[in-house]
């Protein structure tokens, strides 16, 4: 039986040589850190969002004195919250789904594909990774209103997935040109064509780096502004970073309630990434060759 | 079942040409193991019958149908790889039953035929793993089994077992003999191993850029070999060799050593020849020419002894046995007795002489 030697956290995984104390001093220093750069503006808006307005400017960074839960429960309790949480999870589900249903297949054709045109092609989808979405707002703009689909889901989802789709292909293709050929042999003998090995060996090994892409597809489109804010008008379609800026409008002086608010629609992204982190295990070939 | 025609098979690669001209006909139920060095072109004809890799020229026919533009399954024929290729995240299970679902089995067909394989092989109680939970020589099993399980025409093994220690390879090597014997399906196997060769096959091929060397029994290629190149790549240890010119019917080495040989052929005065004598037909004692050298060194493996000469600055390998009660210092004569003598021509390095 072979099995996999415990690794430690302070061993190298290319020596296995033990880490000097020195170092090992600093790489915990740094992640501290980055951590700390990363945790204190999160803690400060979540705890933020339980003061009183008085208490945020006189007390930002501490614990609050009293907790106001009220801060939390009106804004689970009112509709509006629900209705962009629910435009952001369904533009941002569009954009996953697609994005990770058209990249894949576009990669796996340059990845074991080849035919003529097939670098020119692929290079093509990678230009795409030099522009953000917000350089070509305008033609964007009459395209989607050309399409008639202007305030619909649909005019910010094409656009999102058009443009996380070089990214996309650009990792998908990685990661199925890293895969041991002999599978596809092996597959090819067994029986199997392009479309059964894509679907019953490719994508099954490919967990990793779906959920990468899913992951950053997810985020790309929960954050989104410049899109949505361009695209729709009606309020009731809003995703929450534009039902913030109205929010902010109407509340421009409840710190403490916008807080609340960032800290629950942050609330999904991180749900996402948790739930979709323990996907993203190295190794998953072992035992695949030798 | 079905045997398996290679008929002025070629490939190439742009203007390089890695296959010339391979003629092969394998019988119906035989084993025949295509051996040579590294880049001889032996895993390519093995992927040129299972499809995996366009012919450039000449046919391939399994049974009696030429199979050149068919696809694998349609060819009807099993693989075994190197790597052995399993699927990880499948388990044992359907590692064997995939091809019998793509080919659209019924279920209680798959399942009895994968338990059948599973018997043979002594997979069962590893069913329901994964290959990350398998040993080499378990993983190596269930890629046999996945090949027995669709019951081919013919049998491809890629070097099955470059991948495992020595003792389980040698284990591997008599189960995949027993596993012939009991299935009896037309089978071909790649190595780079002249010892799995001769061990397994009922013929061995031995190739060389691309070309067929010989192709004989395995005991004819040791006895008989066609050319300097099959003499020196059958055997272990390899035979020894000695540049020489023909003299009065002997040919005569550098130093001067006269080797008397069966000659087959008439050899002119003066043509140049390469003698070669295997290292367990130099006796100590017995007839024939005699070789003497110093001792450089000796690598005892129990049952025999091999012992390295230092003749003349070239050093000449002698098989012993491990009982002889021989010292091993200094100098040390043996003899080649002249029907052990094999005389090749150093132009074409064909065997001339008559063994």
């Amino acid at each position: 039986m072979t099995e996999a030697a415990p690794i430690d956290a302070a061993t190298t995984a290319s020596s296995g040589r033990r880490l000097s104390a020195g170092t090992q001093t600093y790489l915990y220093v740094s992640m501290l850190i980055i951590a700390g750069i990363v945790i204190i503006p999160l803690l400060t808006t979540a705890l933020g969002g339980f003061k009183t307005l008085g208490e945020l400017r006189g007390n930002p960074f501490g614990l609050p004195a009293e907790w106001q839960w009220s801060n939390y429960g009106n804004i689970l309790t009112s509709q509006r919250y629900w209705m962009q949480m629910g435009n952001s999870l369904l533009i941002a589900g569009l954009t996953v789904f697609l994005t990770l249903l058209f990249a894949s297949m576009a990669a796996f054709t340059f990845a074991h594909v080849k035919f003529f045109g097939s670098d020119f092609l692929l290079n093509y989808f990678l230009i795409g990774l030099m522009f953000p979405a917000a350089t070509a707002i305008l033609p964007l703009f009459i395209r989607i209103r050309d399409l008639g689909l202007l305030d619909t889901y649909w005019g910010v989802v094409l656009p999102q997935v058009a443009f996380g789709l070089g990214m996309s292909i650009l990792l998908f293709r990685n990661y199925f040109k890293n895969l041991p050929p002999e599978l596809f042999d092996a597959a090819f003998v067994d029986g199997a064509g392009y479309l059964r090995f894509f679907w019953h060996i490719s994508l099954p090994l490919s967990r990793p780096i779906i959920a990468t892409v899913g992951i950053i597809s997810f985020v790309g489109s929960w954050n989104s502004y410049i899109l949505p804010l361009i695209m729709l008008n009606s309020e009731s379609k809003y995703p929450w970073p534009l039902g913030i800026m109205v929010y902010r409008g109407e509340f421009s002086t409840d710190w403490q309630l916008i807080l609340a608010f960032i800290t629950l629609t942050i609330l999904p992204t991180v749900i996402v990434f948790f739930a979709a982190q323990k996907h993203i295990i190295a190794g998953l070939t072992a035992g695949a060759v030798k | 079942m079905a045997g398996l025609e290679l008929r002025n098979l070629e490939k190439s690669y742009g203007a390089v040409s890695v296959i010339e001209d391979i003629n092969l006909t394998v019988a119906d139920g035989e084993f025949v193991a295509l051996v040579g060095p590294s880049g001889c072109g032996k895993s390519t004809i093995l992927r040129m019958v299972a499809g995996l890799e366009e012919i450039t020229g000449g046919d391939i026919l399994i049974g009696d149908r030429v199979v050149n533009d068919l696809t694998p399954r349609e060819r009807n024929i099993a693989m075994v790889f190197q790597s052995y290729a399993l699927y990880p995240h499948m388990s044992v299970y359907r590692n064997l039953s995939f091809n019998l679902e793509l080919a659209g089995k019924p279920k209680a067909e798959i399942e009895r035929r994968v338990i059948q394989a599973a018997r043979m092989l002594e997979l069962e109680p590893l069913l329901e793993r994964k290959p990350s939970q398998l040993s080499g020589g378990q993983r190596q099993r269930v890629a046999m089994g996945r090949a027995v399980v669709r019951d081919p025409s013919v049998f491809l093994f890629d070097e099955p077992l470059s991948n495992l220690d020595a003792k389980l390879r040698v284990q591997m090597r008599g189960e995949i003999k027993a596993l012939h014997k009991k299935v009896g399906v037309t089978s071909i196997y790649v190595t780079h191993d002249q010892v799995e060769a001769m061990t397994l096959a009922d013929r061995v091929v031995v190739l060389n850029r691309g070309v067929i060397q010989q192709s004989g029994s395995p005991m004819e290629l040791y006895r008989r070999p066609a050319n300097l190149f099959v003499a020196g790549f059958i055997g272990s240890p390899a035979m020894n060799f000695v540049d020489a010119v023909m003299q009065d019917g002997l040919a005569r080495s550098a130093e001067g050593t006269d080797f008397a040989f069966a000659a087959g052929q008439k050899l002119a005065e003066g043509q140049a020849v390469v003698v070669g004598v295997r290292p367990e037909h130099l006796l100590v004692g017995g007839e024939g020419t005699a070789i003497t050298g110093q001792i450089s060194f000796v690598e005892p493996t129990g049952g025999q002894t091999f012992v390295t000469l230092d003749v003349h600055g070239r050093p000449v390998t002698v098989v012993i046995s491990g009982e002889d009660d021989i010292a091993l210092d200094g100098a040390l004569t043996v003899r080649a007795a002249p029907h052990h003598v094999y005389v090749f021509d150093a132009a074409s390095g064909e065997r001339v002489s008559e063994n």
